[in-house]
């Protein structure tokens, strides 16, 4: 009888949170970017090596590159500045992090990931934190603090969750986005951000697709949406003088399941007519720059604005990407706009105006999809996704960066009979994180991601075993990409889809052959497949 | 308040404890689920642990809470000894409750343990599979793309 296991108390003792020792775990961390990345973006300190390294190499004056990058910041973001000395430390973001609730790290709270910086901008930055140190609030700036640094700051998603509870708007993930761009300055960058940009930046991109493998892939994808429909189905590429240039994340041609939502883009553009073009240098929506640094954000979203102008396009629509909306809400605009050469986007079919997008010209594919169906536009048959039982993940970027809460559900609740809501404290505004995106979302940060994907899980496990629900909808390719690995760890069962997947699924075109099976090539289920393409059920 | 629900109670306090203690308060004290899901957890499985251990210990029942419990556990940052140290609170709670702890209970509490390592070495190979199925995954599409690694 192990008398002395049943003695042992595991308390672990009250640590001081100023202690910034970390430690770094395989399974549970990001590797560092390789140095041929760093290189090709003309980024400083390229080497080898790992954060589990005891010597990260860093440059001999890092600690004056630091401060200077900090001075600097501090002097052009006002936003930055405001951060640093406006929380009164309330708690009301405390429990709101996706990742405090899964890890049950207290440095995790938003507010105590911030004060990771914010103690070094006391030290350095402020009158008392000078001349009283630690009673002030203040921390000496160590190789520790800049390990504990990019510990934190990479178990942050830039989801924006606590923001929506804070009573001074401060925004965490522009925290974050200025705390990666510190250690930028020094090297110490993870790869799954770094080797999107670059391969962005040289091929447009984040897998470094060429020109060549963007037309085999959506080429592809159209033979497949004509031997689904029995339709012709045709994807213009770059070309120049069509009406609208569409711009999607990437992984919708590469990656399932995202390509069955490219399916149903295809299938509904062919069905209304739209005269369009996809473009092979515009061919990334999704915008890894925004999880490293401004600037880096800038140069990959300014391609989507010049290949508008080359083009000579009226509008952009952009497909169902996560990050490339919180860059358009929220940057776009005054980063590369203005878009005076574009005319404010119009829809051809409806002839709605888009006026919130009269600044940007770029209109999301829900907002327009729903314009369509308002407008009887578009017939649909809702019963021909019947086998799935649906529920839908708000996505961080385009639900708290843009707002987009409405026309999804709008979407849905004419494209399927079975949709659920999960709970109210779990979507809209206040909806989870993946856990994965920013760049965490890499196969050797699992451990993380699966923690800070926990809460999410926990509502979808909710509705899976009060409706059944086996389908979790999002429009974000970060969340197509990754909520898989965690449903099937968390709640197996439950499969993840984009709305315009159900969109090709529920869409009756004209002229098309009966449809027997769904975008995924599964059979439809019985009833389905007696309603055929002209059910009675069908509903413009 | 009932023996067992006394019981349920300062396992799930003396559970929560492998976590900092600044997570005390919140994860004690939150009673929403999806405000608190590792809270819930807890509450949700232990409770139902304690009513089978002392109850019909029926299996399939058991094999479900521990499985909530064990599921979030392995993911943490946790030793394996220190995922699973929350079975061996048990005992001195029981303890604490009613004096001693009879020689069927031990037993059960016994199976309990060993239900949760195999439980356990299974989570931690579902992680292990997922991340291989992700890297094959990202192959497929890095050599469907002829570019870079992702």
């Amino acid at each position: 009888m192990p008398e002395t296991l049943v003695q042992i108390e595991p308390k672990p003792p009250r640590g001081d949170w100023r202690n910034p020792k970390v430690e770094f775990r395989k399974g549970a961390m990001c590797y560092s970017a390789a140095a041929k990345n760093l290189t090709y973006l003309g980024l400083p300190n390229p080497r080898a090596w790992q954060p589990a390294d005891s010597d990260w190499k860093l440059p001999p004056d890092w600690k004056k590159i630091i401060l200077d990058g900090m001075k600097d910041r501090l002097a052009k973001y006002r936003s930055f500045r405001l951060f640093m000395d406006i929380c009164v430390r309330c708690g009301a973001c405390a429990d709101k992090c996706h990742f405090y609730l899964g890890t049950a790290d207290p440095k995790n709270m938003p507010v105590a990931r911030a004060e990771l910086i914010r103690s070094v901008y006391r030290r350095y930055f402020t009158l008392t934190g000078r001349l009283f140190g630690s009673l002030a609030g203040g921390r000496e700036l160590t190789e520790d603090v800049i390990k504990e640094w990019f510990y934190y700051f990479y178990q942050c998603t830039q989801c924006r969750r606590c923001s929506v509870f804070c009573p001074y708007g401060i925004d965490t993930a522009e925290i974050t986005l200025i705390g990666r761009e510190l250690l930028n300055l020094i090297g110490c960058n993870i790869n799954w951000v770094m080797e999107p940009v670059a391969n962005c930046y040289r091929t447009g991109n984040h897998l470094g697709i060429q020109p060549h493998g963007f037309k085999d892939s959506i080429d592809f994808a159209a033979d497949e949406a004509s031997e689904i429909t029995g339709l012709d189905i045709e994807v213009p590429i770059n070309r120049k003088g069509a009406e609208i240039l569409f711009v999607m994340p990437s992984a919708d041609y590469f990656a399932t399941p995202h390509y069955y939502t490219l399916l149903g883009y295809m299938m509904l553009f062919r069905e209304i007519g739209l005269d369009y073009t996809v473009s092979a240098y515009a061919s990334e929506g999704g915008n890894f720059g925004s999880f490293a640094s401004h600037e880096l954000m800038k140069r990959l979203n300014a391609k989507i604005y010049d290949e508008a102008r080359r083009l000579g396009v009226k509008w952009i629509l952009g497909g169902e990407c996560g990050h490339m909306w919180r860059v358009l809400h929220q940057y776009m605009d005054t980063m590369n706009g203005p878009a005076d050469f574009l005319e404010v986007p119009v829809s051809p079919i409806t002839g709605t105006v888009f006026e919130h997008a009269r600044s940007t010209k770029m209109v999301h594919i829900c907002e327009f999809t729903a314009d369509l169906i308002h407008h009887g536009k578009i017939k649909l048959d809702p019963r021909r996704n019947d086998h799935w039982t649906v529920t839908y993940h708000d996505s961080c970027n385009p639900a708290r960066g843009m707002g987009l809460l409405e026309e999804p559900r709008y979407i849905l609740n004419h494209v399927s009979r079975r949709f659920h809501e999960m709970p109210e404290n779990t979507i809209r505004e206040q909806t989870f994180c993946c856990g994965s995106g920013a760049g965490l979302g890499t196969d050797e940060n699992l451990e993380v991601r699966l923690r800070g994907g926990f809460p999410r899980a926990n509502a979808v496990k909710y509705v899976k075993q009060k409706h059944g629900v086996n389908l979790l909808t999002c429009i974000c390719a970060i969340d197509k990409a990754t909520l898989p690995t965690l449903l099937e760890y968390w709640v197996p069962g439950v499969e993840v889809g984009g709305i315009h997947e159900l969109v090709g699924n529920a869409l009756v075109m004209t002229g098309e052959k009966e449809r027997t099976t769904d975008l995924r090539g599964e059979p439809l289920a019985r009833e389905e497949v007696m309603a055929g393409g002209e059910s009675e059920a069908a509903h413009a | 308040m009932s023996v067992e629900a006394v019981i349920v109670e300062r396992w799930v306090d003396r559970a929560l404890k492998s976590y900092p203690s600044e997570m005390h308060s919140f994860l004690g004290g939150e009673k929403d689920p999806f405000r608190n899901p590792v809270g819930n957890t807890f509450r949700e499985n232990l409770a139902a642990l304690v009513h089978e251990l002392l109850g019909t210990m029926d299996k399939e029942k058991i094999a479900g809470a521990l499985d909530g419990l064990v599921r979030l556990r392995a993911v943490q940052n946790f030793t394996p000894g220190e995922a699973l140290h929350f079975v061996f609170d048990l005992r001195p709670v029981i303890g604490e409750v009613s004096g001693a702890i009879s020689d069927p209970l031990q037993s059960r509490i016994d199976e309990l343990a060993l239900m949760a390592f195999d439980q356990y070495m299974s989570c931690r190979e579902r992680i292990f599979e997922l991340r291989i199925n992700e890297l094959r995954m990202w192959a497929r599409s890095a050599a469907a793309g002829e570019g870079g690694t992702p």
